[in-house]
């Protein structure tokens, strides 16, 4: 918990001069905001006890008054905001680091982390480091500052009274370390009875019917109130140690070191020592008033602290994940012939899902893949992709492994149109241009090369349609169509092509076979059909079966033979009597 | 206007619990008002000793006595507070408890159509977050009333009665400008507090397009695009967080304005009132101690409208929910054991949005036997079992087990007689065995393992470290979709119940997996009935009967080899799922 504090501590000082002119403008602000009290003790001391009531120096008074109330306040604002600006940008600081170090972790990590999780590290955990900043961190500094001042300007007073308001500090500070131990456990003790509340209740409503069923309602209605009922004492427990040690405690010794004040005031003048000012005591009085609220606010925060700190932790321990930095430089090719030599290839280190594919793909050959889902086609693309790193056996490039080409090379080279595509909000054009510094006639040419143009014409806006979120508001053909026209657009020497789905409408089909058709031998194409009219004029046929290539050759080649392709066939031409 | 209207409703709402819990308010609302009068005693005293201190007339007894009456009244005050915290909040959190309880026992008496009306999120969210809001009616709200309202009158009581009229109201004249700019914070902080909130759903928007969209930004090397419009969405969060908290600093520096004027004018008014002879110097003293009372009350008004608004329109959706009444009705009265034949009749069923689902069904079932329930996507199949079971129904269909119309049984006696194993197999955050005893919790580990061994999911459950004993769900193992079946199958065969239903609940496992657990089954289920609806046909082909739906009609029925010889969507189905099974084996 230190070091994550102390790491968290570490990100601000890199703004160091702001930090330094906010630290000056608290010194400004306490200052002067303590000295406001001072002005009156004096007014009282020199002017109302002895009964001078000359006009002149009572006005300069009152108007240094005024102008340090103006300054304490003034200084006060501009601290605040300098302060609150370098809690934010070291928050967008972390943020930054967060995102950029997620982009770079390896697919196996997305693989077995829920992106809820992952998400709320971004985005929740680091707003909870905001809250830490704003509320905690710089409460804390203005508040030891502002007491410091108050002790400071007691000493000046009264030298022989200030071990007074002396006492209450480190009072408090016992305090608040009592009321840390006694009361973080029970904190988040109620924190994790609440997650269980709603888990209970989120687990009951999506398991009622099978609570009902199971005429289970009573022993669940019992479990979820001892849950509840356990919940509600340790708020009870935590708001009994509240009542005894917070604000209560605070106020009742606030107000006995009134009475020692009043008392020491009393011997004082009791004694032959000399007369006490009037004005002193009203200063001190009220200086002990403005100690009291800052420590009471202090100990409140302490819980959101540690709350706070698990988060940063979880945020920090996500920039601990390792990844493998991506080749950046080009590297020369021989040729764009693709080879795959891998002798297996396993997600989890246990269960193979591809074991000894050998296949060479010629520079502007037409490559179809098939077979059963689950076969291994979706993973080797993944795998030319660069998505999974491989340890048995290579992919190469002409004579290049395909990990040591350059990120960007690799993207120019290999267009990978995905069996689900992510569509962006914004336009169609957007869409199909991304990032790129296509002009308008360059996106309607890879439309047109998709067959996605007239259909987009068909659009209200046309290129200018807005997208849903989603691509709501295209076909699930119409959305493969699009991806196809992105990659288009990118002109890659090697297109990939994963299908949608075998519920692809015959018209979108038709479609992407005339693309295929009218690129072929003009790029290598590799095509992952679940609809095997969409390959059937392939170069070559790739049967996959279980992580393993089980036949190949052409269509013509294959039906000629009694085995799984020509099973396949004919399973395809019949419907499927259960889809209705 | 009709703001305070609102806020004055909710507390005549939740009177009921005031007159429940009203040991524990009294108690509070007395310690509340203790409190208030307690510290007002010692600013006075304060005021005392410093007048006899400039007046020179200060003994020891005198000071020794009002230092012991001080420190008494820091005392009691001590113990009322305490008092009032714990009997207060104490309360607060009973209603948030008992309300919590009552909507559980609520969502448990409803029927499967209200969780399709409202959405997990929705009921969620009226269970945590609006209850909360209720809970800080009962709680807060009920202290900004009285320790905030009642103080603020007595502190206001106490100086212009006590000490000085017109030097209160000079000493408030700067209060109403510090209100007027409070308003206008709070308006703007509204605004930047939202556009904050909007920019910080963004980032989660961001967050989750490009985690989706991972494998497309990997693929077109969009890495720096992807972290360039990232850092775009945080500069903005950063930005509105900015707005946010500059407006939100200029609350405490107006708050000091405020206070070092009232104080400037308290004492410079204090003085010419010294000077004319009607104030001491203690009095003045006292009176600015006071004025620092004043602070808080001022603030509590506002909090006070504020949470009182939020928390009736809590608590106006918590009603609304505890009023739906459940939608099938409990009147039955059969309590007995029935025999397991079923008779089903339904000339025709149609859904609330008037989808037509079943039509002219007409079907008997001799105890004992096995029922096979086939037909394509949407024919009915489901629709016919939330009939049998009671999640659904209407006039005109006539549902009997043993004779006995399925509305005459209790809910309970109906569920009683049949065991489930649903579509899609839910298994809760718990270990294996107590998933598997749900129905049953005091079932030994013997008749767990018998049923998990029919359901051929026990060699499964030991290859787990912990065995029966292993975690499920969120913090445990994850399941494969087939082990959950099981599981669920092997939860609903411990019932032993007289019919037992499958519905599609064997799609995730394999063929020869399913056969060994239907042919345990029938060992199992001697005398019983059991209706099967499943999507591969090789799960009914030792039915005692099958029927074929489609569009809600009866298309076939007969055995496995009559139907065969029918030549109908059957027939055509079993070649199809033939070839299919050939080609998943590979070949």
């Amino acid at each position: 918990m230190k070091q994550t504090f102390y790491a968290l501590l570490r990100y601000a000082m890199a703004y160091k001069p702001l930090l330094l002119e906010a630290f000056a403008l608290l010194l400004l602000a306490t200052a002067a905001s303590v000295a406001g009290p001072y002005l009156i003790k004096v007014f009282i001391d020199e002017y109302v006890t002895p009964g001078i009531w000359t006009v002149g120096p009572i006005a300069t008074l009152a108007v240094v008054y005024i102008v340090a109330q103006l300054i304490g306040a003034a200084t006060f604002y501009w601290q605040a905001l300098r302060f609150n600006r370098i809690a934010l940008n070291v928050v967008q600081t972390i943020r930054e680091q967060v995102f950029a170090h997620v982009m770079k972790l390896p697919m196996a990590y997305f693989d077995r982390t829920s992106t809820g999780s992952l998400i709320s590290r971004i985005t929740n955990d680091t707003e909870a480091i905001k809250d830490l900043y704003v509320n905690v961190i710089s409460t804390f500094v203005q508040n030891t500052v502002r007491i410091i001042g108050i002790l400071i300007a007691m000493a000046v007073l009264d030298v022989r009274l200030v071990w007074i308001g002396a006492i209450l500090v480190p009072t408090v500070i016992v305090i608040m370390v009592i009321y840390q131990r006694l009361s973080t456990p029970i904190f988040m003790r109620v924190r994790s009875l609440l997650s269980d509340i709603n888990a209970r209740l989120n687990e009951g409503i999506q398991g009622m019917s099978v609570i009902q069923l199971t005429n289970q309602q009573q022993a669940f209605a019992r479990a979820f109130q001892t849950t509840s009922t356990d919940h509600y004492d340790a708020k009870v427990k935590n708001v009994t140690i509240d009542g005894f040690l917070l604000r209560a405690l605070i106020d009742f010794i606030y107000t006995l070191l009134l009475a020692a004040l009043l008392f020491g005031f009393g011997i004082i003048e009791l004694s032959a020592q000399g007369a006490v000012e009037v004005g002193v005591i009203y200063a001190f009085v009220n200086y002990m008033g403005q100690v009291t609220e800052p420590l009471v606010d202090m100990t409140s925060r302490l819980n959101m602290a540690q709350q706070a700190l698990v988060s940063a932790s979880r945020v920090f321990e996500l920039l601990r994940e390792p990844y493998a930095e991506l080749a950046e430089e080009r590297q020369p090719l021989t040729s764009r012939r693709i080879d795959f030599a891998i002798e297996r290839f396993s997600y989890d280190g246990k269960q193979d899902v591809l074991r000894d594919i050998q296949l060479q793909v010629q520079p502007g050959e037409f490559i179809g893949l098939v077979g059963h889902t689950g076969s291994g086609k979706s993973t080797l693309m993944s795998l030319l992709m660069g998505f999974y790193p491989l340890q048995h056996g290579h992919i190469r490039i002409g004579d290049t492994d395909l990990m040591t080409l350059g990120k960007q090379q690799r993207a120019e080279l290999i267009g990978f149109v995905q069996q689900d595509p992510f569509i962006f909000s914004g336009t169609v054009a957007d869409n199909i241009r991304l990032e790129l510094d296509l002009t308008d006639a360059d996106v309607e040419q890879a439309a047109r090369r998709a067959h996605l143009h007239e259909a987009i014409m068909a659009m209200p806006e046309g290129y200018q349609t807005p997208l849903a979120e989603r691509g709501g508001n295209l076909s699930t053909g119409q959305r493969q169509l699009l991806s196809l026209a992105r990659t288009l657009a990118r002109q890659p020497d090697i297109l990939i092509l994963d299908e949608a789905t075998a519920n692809i409408d015959s018209h979108t089909e038709a479609l992407i076979q005339q693309t295929l058709m009218e690129l072929r031998g003009k790029v290598t194409l590799i095509a992952i059909a679940h609809r095997l009219s969409t390959v059937m004029e392939a170069d070559n046929l790739v049967v996959l079966h279980q992580g393993h290539i089980q036949q190949q050759g052409t269509h013509r080649q294959l039906m000629a033979q009694e085995g799984l392709y020509k099973h396949m066939y004919e399973l395809q031409q019949r419907a499927d009597p259960f889809s209705a | 206007m009709a703001q305070t209207e609102f806020g004055v409703s909710v507390f005549l709402k939740l009177f009921w619990f005031f007159r429940q819990e009203w040991r524990r308010y009294g108690i509070a609302v007395a310690a509340l008002i203790g409190v208030g009068l307690v510290t007002m005693v010692p600013p006075w005293l304060v005021g005392v000793i410093v007048d006899l201190i400039s007046n020179e007339q200060l003994t020891e007894a005198l000071l020794w006595r009002y230092l012991g009456l001080m420190i008494a009244a820091a005392a009691v005050a001590y113990v009322l507070r305490v008092v009032w915290r714990i009997a207060l909040f104490g309360a607060s959190y009973k209603l948030a408890n008992q309300l919590r309880q009552s909507v559980f026992e609520h969502l448990t008496r409803q029927a499967p159509g209200f969780f399709q009306r409202l959405k997990t999120g929705d009921l969620m969210a009226r269970s945590t977050n609006d209850i909360q809001a209720v809970e800080m009616t009962a709680g807060e709200a009920v202290l900004a009333l009285f320790d905030g309202a009642f103080t603020g009158i007595i502190v206001l009581i106490v100086m212009t009665v006590f000490i000085s009229w017109p030097l209160t109201l000079l000493a408030l004249i700067p209060w109403p400008i510090v209100g007027f700019f409070m308003w206008r914070f709070g308006n703007e902080l509204h605004a930047s507090f939202r556009d904050a909130q909007a920019r910080f759903s963004d980032l989660n928007d961001d967050v989750q397009e490009s985690i989706s969209a991972l494998r497309l930004t990997r693929a077109f090397g969009r890495e720096e695009v992807e972290e360039q419009q990232f850092n775009q969405i945080a500069t903005a969060a950063n930005r509105a967080n900015q707005a946010v908290a500059k407006t939100d600093s200029k609350y405490d520096p107006v708050i000091q304005l405020g206070v070092g004027f009232s104080f400037l004018l308290s004492v410079a008014g204090g003085a010419w009132f010294i000077h004319q002879g009607e104030l001491t110097v203690g009095q003045l003293l006292s009176f600015t101690l006071y004025l620092g009372y004043m602070i808080w009350p001022m603030f509590a008004v506002g909090w006070l409208l504020n949470m009182v608004e939020r928390g009736s329109a809590a608590y106006a959706r918590i009603e609304q929910l505890l009023n739906m009444q459940p939608e099938i009705a409990d009147t039955g009265t059969v309590t007995e054991r029935l025999q397991p034949s079923l008779e089903i009749s339904v000339p025709a069923f149609a859904y609330a949005d008037g989808t037509q689902a079943l039509e002219n069904i007409h079907l008997a079932l001799p105890a004992g036997q096995l029922l096979g329930i086939v037909g394509p996507v949407g024919a009915g199949k489901t629709t016919l079992l939330n009939l049998l079971l009671r999640s659904e129904e209407a006039e005109g269909v006539d549902i009997r087990i043993g004779g006995h119309s399925v509305q005459a049984l209790t809910l309970h006696n109906l569920r009683a007689h049949i065991a489930t194993v649903p579509q899609n197999a839910f298994l809760f955050s718990a270990t294996i065995a107590e998933n598997i005893a749900l129905a049953k919790p005091d079932a030994t580990q013997a008749e767990i393992e018998a049923v998990a061994k029919v359901a051929q999911v026990h060699d499964d459950i030991l290859r787990f470290a912990k065995g029966y004993q292993t975690e499920v769900g969120e913090r445990g193992v994850t399941l494969s979709g087939g082990q959950k079946q099981r599981i669920s199958i092997a939860r609903a065969l411990l019932l032993d119940a007289p019919i037992l239903i499958l519905d599609d609940a064997l799609s995730a496992v394999d063929v020869r997996t399913e056969q060994q657990i239907l042919t345990h089954l029938s060992r199992a289920r001697a005398g019983k009935t059991t209706l099967i609806v499943c999507h591969r046909l090789s799960a009914v082909e030792n039915a005692d009967h099958i029927i074929v739906l489609d569009k809600g009609r009866l298309l076939e029925s007969g055995t496995h080899p009559q139907l065969l010889k029918t030549a109908g969507w059957y027939r055509q189905t079993y070649d199809y799922q033939q070839l299919e099974q050939a080609v998943e084996e590979g070949r």
